[in-house]
């Protein structure tokens, strides 16, 4: 079968992407002595010669860095094809609904206010923190734009994008005001959080995000089947024998979950969530079944390897992620767009 | 049989539905027909669970709607509407494969696919199912959509199966409403119930075996196509005068409508001057 294919290539680049990150950067690694220092982990000796700057360097700083990269590169190639598939729109994305927004917004009040408000919130809530706010933030805008687009019982999707603008134009005026109050030392690290970083991963964020990624990336493709019949309209979709109300909730709330915790370690990481499930549709198609598994392995690793350029490009700066993913993402996505409109009519 | 007992419906303070009563027959072709705003189509909305109506109720084979467990009703039940606003390039196959997902959780079984295989066949599709939906013409787009809506009910045991249409052939040129309508008629002959509204006097006269008549949520008619179809009932139903001609060998009379400006002729003429 074609797709089996595609599915061990995508594997196969993600596997070379993550040995690729792991060894580059100022101290070299082979990916001889990664396989080895892995092996060693595991108290099998491999063969190859490693010094212990490299293994400190490598389970430190690289490794977590980079399964950050693949949590969250997953994480929003998911929620943003499950998210078309839910609004029967190729071009909606979490971030469209203000979920990212209003996510950011929560974390940008919990670095700038949270110690006055909570006092010493970091020790209460330790490395989940951050994560809660964001969880939160991310659900509330979810919960907002959701009851506002409740129709006699049904939701109106043109009525939810459109509270998702309002909610993103809030958030964002929110996320002003507060930056106005911050210190220049806050000042300096929300800037550098909003143009989306994994400058901050270590092994206890990676663990903190993981529950809420995992969640996303597991539980949305076993939504597929819902999805596809969805895009027949949602009446449709109930004909099917399909609770679509349900099916809504849950799609939102993992949404929130993962695209939340993502917020709260790396900021507003755009387009990859915009761009990936679209190529992937046209590859291997529309079929979410394919498409939501195709789309967490291609994301996961075009943000390694985005990550990769943001940490390598300008040594020792590193420019945030965000910025490359949207340099890249922003001219292709309307290349796509133009080439779209002259083929068909779709968007 | 499909029994409508006594529905009522109101929106936004506007009674869209008093009092219906209709009992549908089984293995019958049954249309609903009226004016704009007659209340069919919200009629075959509640028939399809879509709307909730507050009074009256709807039972298929002698359970009511609401008893039914919503799987096992998709088994039995399916609905073809006139347009579908498909945003994503499904391939067909992709689409009619839908239709078996109350069949199956999470791969589908080889029953499944011989099903897809015979309805595809059935409705003339097989050489577009590996075509881009987005990419078939409007009649062809439809006739996948009846293959889906098949492929739903294959499988139950023939006086279970009810399909409803809400104006199927709205969208369609001439050539491909009667290609679909054609299709539609031949499964009564196996047992399947069809609900369809309709707009057309002459298809309705055509294709169906009964009709009911709507007039601001009132039943007007219901009865065999012959009984409901006269003057007198098109007249109530639709406020324009009708004539049935019957042509020598034909199965059925064939209805033309009387300019609608003759009746107020006396009044254009002054307010036009």
């Amino acid at each position: 079968m074609k797709e089996k294919g595609f599915f061990v290539l995508l594997i196969v680049l993600l596997v070379v992407a993550c040995t690729w990150a792991v060894g580059t950067g100022a101290l070299h690694m082979s990916p001889g002595q990664i396989a080895g220092m892995l092996c060693a982990r595991l108290g099998i000796d491999a063969g190859a010669a490693f010094n212990e700057q490299q293994e400190n360097v490598f389970w430190i700083i690289r490794l977590p860095r980079v399964l950050m990269a693949v949590l969250i590169g997953a994480t929003l190639s998911v929620s943003g094809a499950a998210m078309q598939g839910l609004f029967r729109n190729p071009l909606a994305d979490p971030g469209l609904i203000g979920i990212s927004s209003s996510a950011s917004t929560t974390t940008v009040l919990m670095i700038v206010l949270g110690g006055k408000l909570f006092g010493n919130y970091e020790s209460v809530f330790g490395q989940y923190g951050l994560n809660v706010a964001t969880f939160a933030g991310a659900l509330l805008a979810i919960i907002i734009v959701y009851r506002i687009s409740q129709q006699q019982g049904k939701t109106n999707v043109g009525i939810m994008l459109l509270a998702g603008v309002a909610v993103n134009a809030l958030a964002g005026a929110l996320t002003s005001f507060i930056t106005l109050l911050a210190s220049d030392q806050q000042l300096r690290s929300v800037t550098f959080w909003m143009m989306g970083s994994l400058g901050g991963a270590n092994w206890s964020n990676v663990a903190g995000i993981l529950p809420f990624c995992l969640g996303c990336i597991i539980g949305l493709p076993l939504l597929a089947k819902s999805l596809n019949a969805f895009s027949l309209g949602e009446s449709d979709a109930a004909n099917l024998g399909i609770r679509t109300e349900r099916l809504k909730t849950v799609v939102m709330a993992l949404c929130a979950m993962g695209v939340g915790a993502s917020v709260a370690v790396a900021g507003i990481i755009g387009f990859v969530g915009l761009v990936i499930p679209h190529i992937i549709r046209m590859i291997i198609g529309p079929e979410h079944r394919s498409l939501l598994v195709a789309s967490a392995l291609s994301g996961a690793s075009l943000l390694v390897m985005a990550d990769l350029v943001s940490r390598t490009i300008a040594q020792p700066v590193e420019i945030p992620i965000g910025i490359i993913t949207a340099m890249v993402g922003g001219p292709f996505f309307l290349y796509l767009l133009i080439r779209e409109k002259k083929r068909t009519t779709i968007i | 049989m499909l029994e409508v007992d006594h529905i009522s419906y109101q929106a936004q303070g506007r009674t869209l539905l008093n009092d219906v009563s209709v009992q549908v027959r089984s293995g019958a072709f049954t249309a609903f027909m009226g004016a704009n705003g007659a209340g069919k189509s919200t009629l075959l909305k509640i028939i399809s669970g879509e709307v909730k109506a507050p009074a009256g109720t709807i039972s298929w084979n002698g359970k009511k709607l609401g008893e039914w467990d919503l799987k096992e009703l998709a088994k039995v039940r399916a609905i073809l509407r006139q347009q579908y606003n498909m945003q994503m390039p499904f391939s067909s196959e992709d689409i009619i494969a839908m239709g078996r997902y109350p069949h199956f959780r999470h791969k589908m079984t080889s029953r499944c696919k011989t099903v897809i295989k015979e309805v595809a066949e059935y409705v003339g599709v097989e050489q577009f199912l590996k075509r881009n939906y987005l990419t078939l013409s409007g009649g062809e787009q439809q006739r996948v959509q009846l293959a889906r809506v098949l492929a739903q009910v294959w499988d139950a045991t023939a006086t279970e199966r009810l399909i409803l249409l809400d104006e199927p052939v709205s969208a369609l040129d001439i050539q491909y409403q009667h290609q679909v309508l054609a299709l539609v008629k031949e499964l009564t002959a196996s047992g399947f119930t069809i609900v369809a509204v309709l707009h057309d006097l002459n298809l309705a006269m055509q294709y169906s075996d009964d009709i009911l008549m709507l007039k601001k949520g009132n039943k007007v008619t219901f009865g065999t196509k012959e009984e409901a179809l006269s003057e007198a009932h098109i007249y109530e139903t639709f406020g324009v005068e009708a004539a049935l001609h019957q042509a020598k060998g034909y199965p059925h009379s064939f209805i033309t409508i009387c300019p609608v400006w003759k009746r107020y002729h006396g009044m254009t003429a002054s307010g036009l001057q």
